[in-house]
């Protein structure tokens, strides 16, 4: 009985070994002949996460235009994802919330080719369905008490928060309210949502469908919001160099009408 | 469980122990090794060590350590205090569902702590949690995104940790030296302090020190419930995560004192863990 547990072991780690280099030849294979059409490929994306869903509806789209490709997403703070591609991580394309880690990836990084920007998004202050503390304006989230969760420094949405509450000459009170600074921005969406926190700064485009009744979005006034503009680009050394840049091209075409679907704005 | 492991009669002078180890075990035992090992070395090998000095002495990680002193230290007393008691009921008497009660404690030290902190916000949440809505509600109590979140997230990893040790060492221990003292008219709180305490020394330690490095080590539970927050909620793990993402020498050295405490925790308890 044992024996068999410990043959069977070993098997698994052999076969899931030869699984592996089998994927990374087929990979190089395809990538090699070049051939546009048909060939089973793998895309890996990584993506700021506000783009969640949004992308993953264009990932959806991309893979039925091109047959036997799949899209694997990897969504997260643009400034982690920026630091996973600089040390090494195998990623195809990557979309960030802010040029400031595209650049990273591109200066410090592998560095990368087609860059250009795909969307634009706007902030707002989230909060939950219910308001709490009464939030309705940007000098509300000055009160004493109120608990404001932001996006942690470095996190675009993170950056964009503190530059507008500069902007609004508001920094000091403000963010002497922050209870929580958050990995991402799907984060601070979470925490409002749970209710347990007064109000968060985020996208317009975090208010989803599907968090619709669960939170309410306060829009920023024009004088002090900062827009962000996303950047996307095919990271250098992409074994899938032609598919990612029809993926950049998807995004830049098709992938529009998506993007707005979900209130991106066009790019500049 | 650890008093009755060794049943087989004659360990010492089985022919089987010495003598001609299966190849494919030894083959088995370096991949298990490297599999610890690797992660190790990588951290030992990326930890920038001519900065180190500087980096743990920044605000950021001297902020974090003391507040993981202070966090990992409370969970550990609470989760003596509270474990004690409940490792003396579950030894010493028996009562119907006692089997389920002792799973249910025993049940966080396999659950993925991230559900340990949706838990935590369904019971102490502001908004909907069992207990945290009435607190919230009658005294204007939130526990979400203060200290006293981190500790409770901490004390619920800990604890079960701290109630498996204190129950081996009521097990092990012979109670008939608490009745003669008791025969000899010593008060129950007497013999608690004199003979059953210093009895059970080593297993009070390990109880302690265990649940001291599993508190000192959460992470999951703690940014779900907690959040993270410089000098109230962001212990040593939470800034390793988030220097990882603006400054990985940061995290690197971060992690290398963290290594380096679990590392003086197995040294101190080289009895139950090393032979």
């Amino acid at each position: 009985m044992r024996r068999i547990l410990i043959l069977a072991t070993s098997a698994g780690l052999l076969l899931a070994a030869c699984g592996d280099s089998n994927a990374d030849g087929g990979t190089t294979g395809t990538g090699a002949t070049g051939g546009s059409g048909g060939a089973e490929a793998e895309l890996t994306v990584s993506a700021a996460s506000s783009l969640t869903e949004a992308f993953g509806e264009i990932g959806d789209a991309f893979e039925t235009a091109n047959p036997g490709t799949t899209v694997t997403f990897n969504f997260g703070p643009s400034d982690g994802l920026a630091g996973q591609i600089n040390e090494g991580a195998p990623v195809d394309v990557f979309a960030s919330a802010s040029p400031t880690w595209m650049d990273s990836v591109q200066d410090d990084g592998p560095g990368v080719t087609d860059r250009a920007d795909f969307a634009q998004n706007r902030l707002a202050i989230i909060v939950p369905a219910d308001n709490p503390a009464g939030i309705e304006n940007l000098n509300d989230l000055t009160e004493d008490g109120v608990q404001l969760v932001l996006a942690a420094e470095g996190v675009p949405a993170g950056d964009y928060a503190r530059e507008i509450f500069k902007n609004a000459g508001i920094s000091n009170a403000a963010l002497a309210n922050v209870v929580s600074n958050e990995e991402d921005v799907k984060a601070v969406i979470t925490k409002v949502m749970s209710g347990e926190a007064d109000a968060g700064i985020g996208y317009v485009t975090d208010v989803t469908p599907d968090v619709a009744d669960q939170v309410t979005l306060t829009p920023i006034p024009d004088e002090v919001d900062v827009i962000a503009t996303y950047p996307i680009a095919v990271v250098n050394g992409s074994q899938e160099a032609d598919l990612a840049q029809g993926f950049v091209k998807y995004v830049l075409g098709d992938g529009q009408q998506t993007l707005a679907e979900y209130g991106f704005l066009p790019p500049p | 469980m650890a008093t009755d492991s060794r049943r087989s009669p004659s360990t010492a002078s089985s022919p089987l122990r010495r003598g001609r180890i299966p190849a494919g075990f030894v083959v088995l035992a370096a991949l298990g090794v490297a599999l610890v090992a690797l992660p190790l070395l990588g951290l030992v090998l990326r930890t920038p060590w001519s900065r180190i000095a500087d980096i743990l002495t920044s605000e950021t990680a001297l902020t974090a350590l003391r507040l993981s002193l202070v966090v990992a230290t409370t969970a550990a007393a609470i989760s003596f205090v509270l474990g004690f008691p409940l490792a003396w009921v579950l030894v010493r008497s028996t009562f119907p569902g006692k089997t389920l009660v002792r799973a249910i404690v025993v049940l966080p030290l396999v659950m993925p702590p991230v559900v340990a902190g949706v838990g935590l916000l369904a019971a102490f949440g502001r908004r909907s949690g069992l207990v945290g809505s009435w607190l919230y509600e009658w005294f204007g109590i939130q526990l979400t995104f203060t200290t006293g979140a981190a500790i409770l997230a901490a004390t619920f990893v800990s604890f079960p940790l701290a109630v498996l040790a204190l129950e081996a060492g009521l097990r092990g221990l012979d109670e008939r030296l608490e009745n003669a003292a008791s025969t000899l008219g010593a008060s129950r709180w007497y013999i608690l302090r004199r003979v059953t305490f210093p009895l059970m020394g080593p297993q009070i330690a390990a109880a302690l020190v265990l649940s001291w490095a599993r508190a000192l080590g959460e992470f999951g539970a703690t940014i779900t419930f907690a959040g993270n927050l410089q000098g109230r909620t962001q212990t040593l793990p939470l800034a390793v995560f988030e220097q990882l993402q603006t400054d990985t020498d940061a995290a690197f050295a971060v992690s290398m004192l963290l290594i380096l405490l679990a590392f003086a925790v197995i040294l101190s308890l080289r009895g139950r863990f090393l032979r």
